[in-house]
């Protein structure tokens, strides 16, 4: 192998090298603008159930596939307060050891289902908290994808006081 | 009108593990919420956090994460660098924050 044959072998491997860690932001608000719309369906008053909310369709707008909601994860570590004395503050934690790709949150206690989708770049771990909002008693839902499969979560919340600013 | 202030970022490493809590402050105002104080709704609505280029955190949120949202989360990271975190909101304000990982 001559000199330039091996320069430009190292160049390749430098270029490879360098894609992953590229500037690759997904914004899911413009790429999937019609996940964020997805309403629950219910009477007021009245708890959401899997047939009407809107969950199953948000899921399926964001990955473009089908999970089955009424089994929990083992791999999927979703943390929820039982009772939430703040609909306005509910914190959510969410850690798993699966290899992730995309992590989404979702409820059925607001208007619309969706709450947020991490885009985990690839390596890295997946434990996130965040705090988020609910009108109502409700389920949270985790929604994990791992190498092209789906993989789900619920958790029960009580809310003893609206979060909407109701 | 600027509603985006200033964000608190704490980023701690600890055996190669970075743990960030990061708490932005933002009304975060829904449709409803917006509605009854006749304001425009608005809330952030994606968060990058880079070190060095590389993506370390990405998230899209919507209008049910909370008043001030915090947020935390881990990366493998060693002390010593910089942590850079982009905000953009619905009506399409954008600042980025920085904060040293310790």
């Amino acid at each position: 192998m001559n000199r330039r044959n091996f320069l430009g072998l190292g160049l390749g491997v430098a270029a490879a090298a360098a894609i992953p860690t590229q500037l690759s932001a997904v914004d899911f608000r413009a790429t999937k603008p019609k996940a964020w719309e997805v309403i629950n369906k219910f009477k007021k008053g009245t708890k959401g159930d899997l047939a009407t909310d809107g969950r199953a369709a948000a899921i399926k707008e964001i990955f473009g596939m089908d999970v089955d909601l009424t089994k929990n994860d083992s791999k999927i570590k979703l943390k929820t307060p039982a009772i939430a004395e703040n609909g306005a503050v509910v914190p959510v934690s969410v850690s798993t050891k699966r290899a992730a790709t995309k992590v989404a949150i979702l409820q059925n206690a607001n208007p619309e289902s969706l709450v947020c989708v991490f885009t985990v770049p690839a390596g890295q771990p997946v434990e996130y908290s965040v705090r988020i909002k609910m009108q109502q008693t409700g389920d949270i839902t985790v929604v994990v994808e791992e190498g092209g499969k789906l993989y789900a979560s619920t958790s029960n919340t009580k809310v003893t006081a609206g979060g909407c600013g109701g | 009108m600027a509603k985006l202030g200033k964000a608190r970022i704490k980023a701690k490493s600890k055996k190669g593990v970075v743990t960030v809590k990061m708490m932005a402050k933002h009304p975060q105002l829904s449709y409803q919420e917006a509605e009854r104080a006749k304001k425009k709704p608005d809330w952030i609505t994606q968060i990058t956090a880079t070190v060095g280029g590389a993506v370390v955190f990405e998230v899209s949120g919507s209008q049910f994460l909370s008043k001030n949202p915090y947020y935390k989360f881990k990366f493998n990271g060693e002390k010593g660098g910089q942590l850079d975190v982009a905000m953009t909101t619905l009506t399409g304000e954008s600042k980025t924050f920085k904060a040293k990982i310790k």
